[in-house]
């Protein structure tokens, strides 16, 4: 009795510690975002923001250019992540359904490609796009962004068409579908909850990205929002509350994002982790 | 990149103006030319006041017919957004570079040579001020405003210990934190154990030299004995204080420290006290300033001399219409119009009069003229303060109990290895 | 999402065999479109990842190979350095120090963020449906926070005088922490990099492997069960070798990623105390573009390659081998 009890209640306890641990310091964010500056830096921590102001969002959202930079980044993002979806369907459709010449060399490029170093990289894409004379534009941005998400969309991708059953797509050209009919009206509908799983986990790479932009973008209606957030810590210490009034608005895209597709996104990883 | 740079106005670094945009085509002076055409100026963000901003665009559209369109950089990555920027076909017109780094830049082949206009209008800028925009004996920069250290105290809390006379050396400054120690709540001094330019201040107090040169490389010179005593005075200062050890002046910010008034005094530089108003503006009467004392009371203590240089990009389109920009930023109006809105140390003896007034600037005064200097000029020393900064940890060992000729040990080959790495 | 793939597949499978035929081979006509096929549609997947990967990786290559300073770059002067470089990087000590707390970092970190991942991810099984899609919801919060802001949030978290950690540490009694200095020592500094990168990682496996124990027949349990396993017996018995390429793949991602983790130890404190918890990335960072020595920070940068490549070939060696068997 006593026993069954406990195994009743020490799930639930861990749930809710876990819980707390983990969304804390979203909750400090959120709520630092808040706080006057009185109650941000002080030796006994100010746990709700009882005098909550807006000074910090006026202050972050009245920096110049911000809803230019808001447009860039939407525009950047969405891009590279729509291109690098387009192009990894292709791709992954190829290597999990077709057996062919040379297949073993690309998967293991495409691995390896995972590794690439980008922080250390910046400076030869910034010779490159600089010799190219395509400073200051959105374009090579977006196509860069685009090839830091792309290996991982197509692996991941790879295993989620793997998992649709081929029995599925064969029946289909029985009925007098060509292959691409039969990608097009059966397996890509199967598809959708995986492509955005996979497309959150390059949200989030192209949305936070900073040292690449910070070189090849330097006009200041050409940046993205990572340059914005980064001005809120400045030579004469950080402007706490800014920055997390910053880092509010930075992240609510995201977890609005991740809230929506949530259960999609986390079935769909899976699916592709196992076969993969 | 980080803010590592932060603290000093000095590393402050790198103002550089651009004058982008312009078709380049004629270089050719006179104003006509320069009608409609726009000058883009690279500031450091909280470089350009408001006042002479205005004043600065207002004179130049006046006198050549351009604008000036004034970008504000961030410290994130500044230095490799300013290389890169430099090194691209239309380049900034203008920067700021902070005064310990223009050798650096100088050296690199990125500046444009300013000796005319220097002898045009800054016959009588003060060596100490001028010498840092110099490299190889040329004038590569233009000296744009700097400042040095002063103590920043509240008076409310000086009063209740019932202090009634500034401190005039050491010995009645470090009095002087005892006796608030004893008879207030109050902390004396908050100083972090890695303000690195109140350090170097330090240095030059002692007389002694951070690098020295072994034959034709400089190496490290921080076992010498008298940076050690500089080092040792420091870690007196630091005992008033429960300041972190290894955190510099601006994490967090120490002006927001002591707008909280708990803090007899910090090291400070003179735009920290509008900080602290802003902070907390019910501390705005209790602030006060004066010079760091020194071990006597006819020198006061030494002091860095922090502060940014104005340069012309070598590859920019516009350098005929930057240098008539620079002919008005640093005319002596607006000159003056520095001095008197930041509180910097007057460039001139004519400006001294623009100090007047200004509490800060007073303080700052008599350390400027008599005993100010600056990190080594030499373009190497550029890469030493790169983040991390070696001193900073020499700094941090020390404070933690360990002995300064060993703790120099530690960072020696690192230093070395920055001083002689290949250009 | 697997299950409602499955969903899917049962729904839609009573149309195989709807028309009465069986499968037929391919016709011959599509035979050579067929064979091009793959790689067309490989092609824009290729030639993206030549040019703006592959391309940038020849150039840093080059790079590796030139003197390219503050100098260099501005005046656009090419100055090469053989492989003086590469010797003086494997001639230092510091490179191989580097090297080796790297792999003991990604070790423990990937270890912790397995282990608890998992757990967390048995967690959510066993939780009734309110107390699960409360985690959950902590779990995706989590998830989704910018890195920038997640970085900046625990540097202040773990501030010695103003941080959260410290006060609570001392309003439990644990008076000498109360001015604690995190990031004063090596071991310290890597423990909250640690917290942080463990705090960050941990939704990714444990939502995934919950995901992935769904998919799971029940029967597989029930007859475990029936045998009398127990927790962990069942855990050995039936969940691990079903999802064995799960995890494989898993910690395949979590060792890149870690080894590969930036922001987090570079805002902590910036590779400090001393460079002491420099992993190579920030290692190649400092000495390349930090310094700008952009040749050194190349080479470093290549050879940080070689590294991750070696501790994951097992996994690359695998996968390619099981290649061979699918299809």
């Amino acid at each position: 009795m006593n026993r069954s009890l406990l195994g009743r209640i020490w799930p639930n306890a861990t749930a809710i510690v876990l819980a707390l641990g983990f969304v804390f310091p979203v909750y400090w964010m959120f709520t630092t975002a808040f706080k006057p500056n009185s109650d941000i830096i002080t030796e006994d921590p100010v746990w709700f923001p009882f005098h909550g102001t807006f000074e910090h969002f006026t202050t972050a959202v009245n920096a110049p250019n911000f809803w230019t930079l808001v447009g860039n980044s939407v525009t950047v993002t969405v891009l590279a992540v729509g291109l690098s979806l387009l192009i990894a369907l292709c791709g992954s459709f190829a290597i999990a359904r077709m057996r062919f010449k040379g297949r073993k060399g690309i998967i293991l490029t495409f691995m390896v490609a995972q590794m690439a170093p980008w922080e250390v990289l910046v400076i030869s894409v910034y010779m490159i796009v600089r010799d190219a004379d395509m400073l200051n534009s959105l374009v090579p941005l977006t196509f860069f962004y685009m090839l830091m998400v792309l290996p991982f969309t197509l692996l991941t991708l790879r295993g989620y068409v793997a998992a649709v059953p081929k029995e599925l797509e064969e029946s289909a050209m029985v009925d007098g579908c060509t292959r691409r009919q039969a990608f097009v009206k059966i397996i890509f509908p199967l598809l959708a909850p995986g492509l955005m799983a996979t497309s959150l986990f390059g949200f989030i790479t192209a949305w936070n990205e900073f040292p690449l932009v910070l070189v090849l973008n330097k006009e200041p209606d050409k940046g993205t929002l990572p340059l914005w957030l980064s001005q809120f810590q400045s030579q004469f210490g950080d402007d706490w509350g800014a920055t997390m009034a910053a880092a509010s608005i930075f992240a609510v895209p995201i977890l609005v994002l991740f809230l929506f597709l949530q259960r999609k996104a986390v079935s769909g990883l899976t699916a592709g982790a196992v076969k993969g | 990149m980080k803010r590592g740079l932060i603290a000093a106005t000095a590393v402050a670094g790198m103002l550089v103006s651009v004058a982008a945009c312009g078709s380049g085509d004629s270089k050719t002076a006179g104003a006509s030319d320069f009608k409609g055409k726009k000058l883009i100026v690279w500031v450091m963000d909280g470089s350009n006041p408001a006042q002479w901003t205005k004043q600065v665009s207002e004179d130049f559209k006046k006198k050549t017919g351009a604008t000036v369109e004034f970008r504000i950089q961030q410290w994130n990555g500044i230095q490799q957004k300013l290389t890169t920027a430099l090194s691209e076909s239309s380049p900034p017109d203008v920067v700021e570079i902070g005064n310990t780094q223009t050798a650096a830049y100088a050296k690199a082949g990125a500046l444009a040579d300013l000796g005319d206009l220097k002898k045009e209008i800054g016959a009588d800028w003060t060596d100490s001020f001028n010498k840092a925009a110099m490299a190889d004996g040329k004038q590569y920069a233009l000296p744009w405003y700097a400042g040095n250290r002063v103590v920043m105290y509240n008076k409310k809390i000086w009063a209740q210990a019932g202090i009634k006379e500034l401190p005039k050396t050491r010995a009645e400054l470090f009095k002087a934190f005892d006796t608030i120690k004893q008879k207030t709540e109050a902390e004396p001094l908050y100083l972090p154990g890695q303000n690195w330019y109140f350090f170097d201040g330090l240095t030059i107090g002692t007389g002694a030299d951070l690098v020295k040169k072994e034959g034709s490389k400089w190496v490290s010179n921080l076992g010498d004995p008298k940076v050690s005593k500089a080092m040792d005075i420091y870690k007196q200062y630091q005992a008033f204080s429960t300041a972190p050890k290894n955190k510099d002046e601006a994490t967090p910010q120490q002006a927001e420290i002591f707008s909280k008034g708990k803090t007899g005094a910090i090291i400070a530089m003179g735009y920290e006290g509008p900080t602290a108003v802003k902070a907390n503006p019910a501390i705005k009467d209790d602030i006060g300033f004066f010079p760091i004392p020194g071990e006597t009371a006819d020198k006061p203590e030494g002091v860095f001399l922090g502060g940014s240089n104005l340069a012309v990009a070598g590859g920019g389109q516009n350098q005929e219409l930057a240098k008539e920009f620079l002919k008005v930023a640093l005319s002596k109006k607006n000159d003056a119009q520095m001095v008197k809105e930041v509180g910097w140390s007057p460039k001139s003896p004519d400006l001294a009069s623009a100090a007047k007034g200004n509490p800060a600037a007073e303080a700052a005064a008599p350390g400027a003229a008599k005993s100010s200097g600056t990190t080594p000029l030499i373009p190497e020393w550029a890469q030493v303060e790169n983040t991390p900064n070696p001193i900073k940890a020499y700094m941090t060992a020390v404070l933690n109990g360990k002995a300064p000729a060993d703790a120099a040990k530690d960072v020696e080959g690192e230093i070395n290895k920055r001083l002689a790495q290949k250009q | 999402m697997s299950v409602q793939i499955e969903d899917a597949v049962r729904d839609s499978a009573p149309r195989i065999g709807k028309g009465g035929a069986p499968p037929s081979r391919r016709g011959r006509k599509t035979g050579r479109a067929a064979r091009s096929a793959p790689y067309l549609l490989l092609i824009p997947a290729l030639a993206a990842t030549a040019v703006f990967l592959g391309w940038p990786m020849v150039r840093n290559l080059i790079i590796s190979f030139q003197n390219l300073n503050m100098k260099q770059l501005i005046q656009h002067l090419t100055e090469w350095r053989g492989f003086d470089n590469y010797a003086e990087i494997l001639g230092g000590e510091q490179f191989w120090r580097v090297t080796l707390r790297t792999v003991v970092f990604t070790a423990v970190n990937v270890t912790l963020i397995m282990v608890l991942g998992v757990l967390i991810g048995l967690l959510l099984a066993k939780l009734g449906k309110k107390m699960r899609l409360t985690l959950s919801v902590a779990l995706v919060l989590t998830w989704a926070m910018p890195a920038i802001a997640a970085t900046t949030v625990f540097q202040w978290l773990f501030d010695a005088r103003y941080g959260v950690v410290n006060w609570v540490l001392d309003a439990l009694g644990w008076h000498s922490m109360a001015r604690f200095d995190w990031v004063g020592s090596q071991l310290s500094t890597f423990f909250v990099i640690t917290v942080l990168i463990v705090w960050q990682s941990l939704p990714f496996v444990a939502l995934n492997l919950y995901a992935a124990t769904t998919t799971i027949p029940k029967e597989l349990y029930e007859a475990a069960r029936m045998d009398g396993a127990g927790t962990w017996k069942v855990f050995t018995s039936v969940t691990f070798p079903f999802l064995k390429p799960f995890f494989l793949a898993t910690t395949f991602l979590e060792v890149i990623w870690v080894f590969k983790a930036f922001p987090q130890i570079f805002a902590i404190n910036e590779g400090g105390p001393d460079r002491l918890t420099e992993t190579l990335p920030i290692y190649a960072f400092t000495e390349g573009v930090g310094n700008l020595h952009f040749g050194m920070g190349a080479a470093i940068s290549l050879l940080t390659i070689v590294v991750l490549l070696a501790m994951t070939a097992y996994y690359l060696r695998l996968t390619l081998k099981q290649e061979e068997d699918e299809l």
